[in-house]
């Protein structure tokens, strides 16, 4: 990945010796061919000439799968050129003795309304059988996001994982006095291209949310004076408010299917959890205990929900059915607990533990129990999981300063690794992957 | 706890109020059946017409925070309990809140910087709530009232130390106009049917 160079330096060393010992080179790293994309006739386009975008295209499918460790790729540089015709049907005898296991093909056509289409195939090599195919047709300037979206299925073609380079992150970057801060939300992808901020820093903003496809955000405005719900797409247009409601709203996430949103709302004193459809309407209230229920997330397949709640004396976290029954505690493992995140493979939830002189970020099993902590910094909180499971990115504020900023962890452990950010930063969301 | 405090409020009430000659604020009556409504653009509601000069907000709260001692009442981490110190201070500016109808309070509460997001605006409100119905028990009408929680989002003190960081615990009360005053007083002749001769 991006934020280990020395290792993918080590990486790229031995994969190019696997290269010359042909196909399968280590026991889990398969060597990728991506020859550049043709096109059947080149064409204007928004986005540039389709030949070049073929061109980019592969390029671009190189750079993805380079930052992991399961797939290197080659390519397009020194790789034979082949027609649109043979992306369908590649002529294998040809494609023998260039040291791959594997082979990349697809093409870019024009469409009559503008738009491209992108194709793109993976074969074995070995086999001669077709391992995934996808098709796009999408604005011209979009291209990126096509070779993004079929480097992410030959990633999950060979390791049956979901492969993050179209996913997204969402987060709050805070800027002016710690007393009068600006905060303004921004978006970037997963490796930090594509920096863009979404509201202007008029509003102090929260929490924003991306929506699994990393389509929608919806987020914590002050905006009217008191804490309110409000979503837009994730190019920052169609802002609205998400609930007709005097009360205050807050702490939203959306389901895993994206078409309802939990979050919290406050009442005298009381604040429980209620969902609401993500195009608005009316909330539906899951919880009425007194005290102060807040940060629910869905599990995987949406029939749970994870959530923290005071009721005990203490913030704990607890688990309860989708429509509000069996609510139950899971955390016993001493201090604090707040802020639960399900894993998007269902095995883990993420929380922040306040021990009583800092807050970490832990893990634990659904079900209770296994808990571990992560990290050790003064204040880490606020986890989100990256759309594999293997990374929980979180908010670390230094002492004194108090300045944020982002990091991750492997859920196996070792050191955070620090995520750039143009300016201090807080609230991580990762987006979910389309497969 | 709380009725003993109730108790205490309005004895410290009933104290104040005679000795400063207090004498409840009028509403103005119901308007007549039949009465027709006033336009828009007329003040409406109580409040909505001062009984003196309207003094800028910033000389207001100044006023509050000597009259009341404090204009910020302080909490424990986690906590929302009002002390007997919050309580005297709540005391004394549900009497300045009595004595000055026509001005609005948003009792705004935060939470201190080590609280987790979500739980600190969860927190705020819950403050600002128990500061809220402390001053509706102490006879400021609810209409005068308005609550919101920042959280975490508005800490007082610059640096985050061990030391330093319970002082963002705390409920503010923030003075605002009506919203009515905002909008110019416009005499306008009432739209009123010609007498029919």
């Amino acid at each position: 990945m991006r934020f280990s160079k020395s290792s993918l330096l080590i990486l790229t060393f031995t994969a190019v010796l696997a290269a010359s010992a042909q196909a399968q080179s280590g026991p889990s790293q398969i060597v990728l061919a991506v020859p550049q994309f043709p096109t059947p006739k080149n064409v204007k386009t928004d986005g540039g000439e389709t030949g070049v975008i073929g061109i980019q295209i592969s390029q671009q499918i190189v750079s993805d799968l380079r930052t992991t460790r399961a797939i290197y790729p080659t390519g397009p540089d020194g790789l034979r050129h082949y027609t649109p015709t043979e992306a369908g049907a590649p002529l294998y005898p040809n494609w023998a003795g260039i040291g791959a296991g594997a082979l990349v093909t697809g093409y870019v056509q024009a469409r009559d309304d503008g738009r491209i289409n992108v194709v793109c195939y993976l074969y074995d090599l070995k086999t001669r059988r077709e391992m995934t195919r996808k098709g796009f047709a999408v604005e011209a300037t979009e291209w990126k996001r096509a070779a993004h979206r079929c480097a992410g299925a030959f990633y999950t073609a060979v390791t049956k994982r979901p492969g993050l380079f179209d996913s997204r992150i969402t987060y709050v970057a805070a800027t002016g006095t710690r007393t009068q801060p600006v905060k303004r939300i921004a978006i970037m992808n997963w490796d930090g291209t594509d920096h863009s901020y979404l509201t202007q820093g008029g509003v102090t903003v929260t929490s924003p949310r991306l929506s699994p496809d990393g389509e929608h955000v919806v987020y914590m405005s002050f905006a009217g004076g008191m804490p309110n719900l409000r979503i837009m797409d994730a190019d920052g247009s169609n802002d609205r408010q998400l609930l007709q409601s005097t009360s205050m709203s807050f702490a939203p996430r959306f389901s895993p299917d994206g078409r309802s949103i939990a979050f919290s709302m406050a009442v005298d004193g009381n604040t429980d959890i209620y969902v609401v459809d993500s195009n608005g309407g009316y909330p539906r209230r899951l919880t009425s205990a007194p005290g102060i229920d807040t940060s629910p997330s869905f599990s995987p397949d949406g029939r749970q929900i994870t959530f923290e709640s005071d009721r005990s004396g203490t913030q704990q976290i607890y688990v309860m059915n989708s429509d509000g029954s069996i609510q139950h505690r899971i955390s016993f493992g001493g201090g604090s607990n707040s802020s639960p995140v399900w894993s998007p493979d269902g095995d883990r939830i993420a929380f922040s533990r306040w021990t009583g002189a800092n807050i970490a970020i832990g893990l634990m099993s659904p079900a209770g129990g296994d808990e571990k902590l992560l990290t050790s910094g003064w204040q880490d909180e606020a986890p989100s999981w990256s759309p594999d499971s293997e990374w929980v990115m979180f908010q670390r504020t230094q002492q004194g300063t108090g300045t944020g900023s982002l990091h991750m962890v492997s859920v196996g452990g070792g050191e955070p690794k620090s995520v750039a950010t143009p300016q201090p930063a807080a609230d991580p969301s990762w987006s979910g992957v389309v497969q | 706890m709380i009725a003993r405090g109730l108790i205490l409020a309005s004895a410290l009430f009933a104290c104040a109020a005679s000795a400063q000659g207090y004498q409840p604020y009028p509403y103005p009556p119901p308007p007549a059946p039949g009465y027709p409504p006033p336009a828009p653009g007329y003040p409406q509601g109580p409040g909505a017409y001062p009984p003196g000069p309207v003094l800028a907000i910033p000389v207001l709260e100044q006023d509050l925070r000597v009259k009341a001692g404090s204009d910020t009442v302080r909490f424990g981490r986690d906590s929302y309990v009002l002390t007997p110190q919050s309580q005297a201070t709540l005391t004394a500016q549900a009497q300045w809140l009595i004595q000055h109808p026509y001005v609005n309070a948003s009792i705004e509460g935060h939470a201190d910087v080590r609280q987790t997001r979500d739980y600190a605006l969860a927190l705020g409100e819950r403050r600002a709530a128990a500061v809220r119905n402390y001053l509706i028990a102490s006879g400021v009408p609810p209409e005068q009232l308005q609550i919101v929680s920042w959280g975490r989002e508005r800490p007082t003190s610059e640096a985050v130390h061990d030391a330093t960081w319970l002082q963002n615990s705390r409920v503010v009360t923030v003075l605002k106009q009506p919203s009515q005053q905002l909008q110019p007083w416009m005499p306008q002749p009432l739209p009123l049917p010609l007498p029919q001769q």
